[in-house]
């Protein structure tokens, strides 16, 4: 199994850093997955939810407001302005959640693809 | 030759300074750390950024030319120039604030011997108490903000300054704050943020496969790109600025105790020779009156 490296930076430092074997962003012109050996693209992120599949097969999410991601064939980094990594080995999912939601509505974008970005960290809850 | 109830009173009041001076210079080392570690967190998303510009504009360059872009062009002779700059919300903090200050005053006759109208743009008490002191009027005033950097609020602000240079309301902005060097240096940095100097970009190491952009338009990445950039400069300078204030507060007030120390000591000893003169006179008269009495 191929791998990538995955890292999402904020001003406030990092977020997420590790291998992975694919990962899910919500692009400007739509939602999309990055397996390894991708071309090289760069592209606007929306607000939304990026999904990480780590090579253990546990799934990540982390909630964005806006920013860039630049993918090479072996390593994706994703710059933001904001991000909350929801759920992670330390648990507090509730207050993650509270968080990662209170980014969500705070971003500047259309009110549409705020509430699908809130449902979908909604949904990890009940996926719990 | 002062009572000796007033040397005492005296020796109370700087004792009381000195313990204030020392709490200080404890909060301020202690925000000093955080600071220190919130830049150095950021830095990371600085080289992030630089590298994925730096690459963009590469791949646009191939296309057509960079100085044509309305970031990118230079201006020889500005007609208006924005300056934006940062001083902390409080004093006590030795020389940080009044050396912006001078900096600025310094720009700001440079510019204006040149002809070139300068507008301010001020961030921090102290240099809009400044200016408002001097009654130079300044276009844009924030307080609060380089107590608390937050993100949201500078990129808001920026964003002001960065829709008039679109709009051709100035033709160029410097951004200028006293940074932090370590922690018992400061220095005065300038950065012109718009337009940007693509020499200052640092050379990435650029891949040869064709990057694919998504939108497809270079021009609406790259300004969006931009956008942040400039954002995160004004940010950073905020937080570099803060560690610099705390840098700087910690050495005044640790100089300020150090004086409290030496002046109690002092005192002290004056306290010690007027008493015993006091007791020395009164040995005098006593001796002296039974002399009399004989």
């Amino acid at each position: 199994m191929k791998t990538m490296k995955l890292e999402i930076v904020t001003p406030n430092g990092l977020i997420y850093e590790g291998d992975v074997k694919m990962v899910t962003l919500p692009g400007k012109e739509g939602e999309f997955g990055v397996l390894p050996e991708h071309a090289s693209l760069v592209s606007l992120l929306e607000t939304g939810v990026i999904t990480i599949e780590t090579t253990e097969g546990k799934e990540i999410m982390v909630a964005i407001n806006r920013g860039y991601v630049k993918v090479d064939e072996n390593k994706v980094s994703c710059i933001v302005d904001g991000a909350v990594l929801i759920n992670d080995e330390e648990g507090r999912l509730s207050q993650r959640m509270a968080e990662a939601k209170e980014l969500l509505k705070s971003a500047q974008t259309s009110d549409v693809a705020i509430a699908a970005a809130v449902s979908k960290v909604e949904s990890i809850k009940k996926s719990y | 030759m002062a009572s000796l109830k007033d040397i005492k009173r005296k020796i109370k009041s700087v004792k009381g300074t000195q313990k204030t001076t020392h709490a200080m210079k404890l909060v301020s080392s202690a925000k000093l750390k955080r600071a220190e570690e919130l830049a150095k967190r950021s830095k990371m998303y600085a080289q992030k950024i630089t590298e994925m510009i730096d690459e963009i504009a590469l791949q646009i360059a191939k296309y057509n030319d960079v100085s044509d872009n309305i970031y990118f062009r230079t201006v020889e002779n500005p007609k208006t120039v924005d300056i934006v700059f940062v001083t902390a919300d409080k004093g006590l903090c030795g020389g940080f604030n009044s050396q912006t200050i001078k900096s600025v005053n310094a720009m700001l006759s440079e510019y204006e011997a040149k002809g070139t109208t300068v507008r301010l743009r001020a961030i921090g008490k102290k240099g809009i108490a400044y200016y408002r002191f001097n009654k130079r009027e300044m276009l844009d005033e924030i307080e609060g903000l380089s107590a608390s950097p937050s993100y949201e609020e500078a990129a808001k602000f920026i964003r002001a300054c960065v829709d008039d240079y679109i709009a051709g309301k100035t033709d160029k902005v410097v951004l200028v704050h006293n940074g932090y060097v370590n922690m018992i240096t400061q220095e005065i940095r300038v950065d012109n943020l718009v337009p940007v100097d693509p020499s200052t970009l640092p050379e990435g190491s650029t891949s040869n496969s064709e990057l694919e952009l998504e939108p497809d338009d270079d021009d609406t990445l790259l300004e969006a790109l931009i956008h942040r950039y400039l954002e995160y400069l004004m940010y950073y300078a905020l937080i570099d600025s803060l560690a610099a204030e705390h840098g700087a507060r910690m050495q005044a007030m640790d100089a300020a105790t150090t004086n409290a120390k030496e002046m109690v000591k002092t005192l002290t000893v004056q306290y010690n020779k007027a008493r015993q003169e006091a007791i020395t006179t009164e040995l005098i008269e006593i001796i002296s009156g039974v002399e009399s009495l004989k």
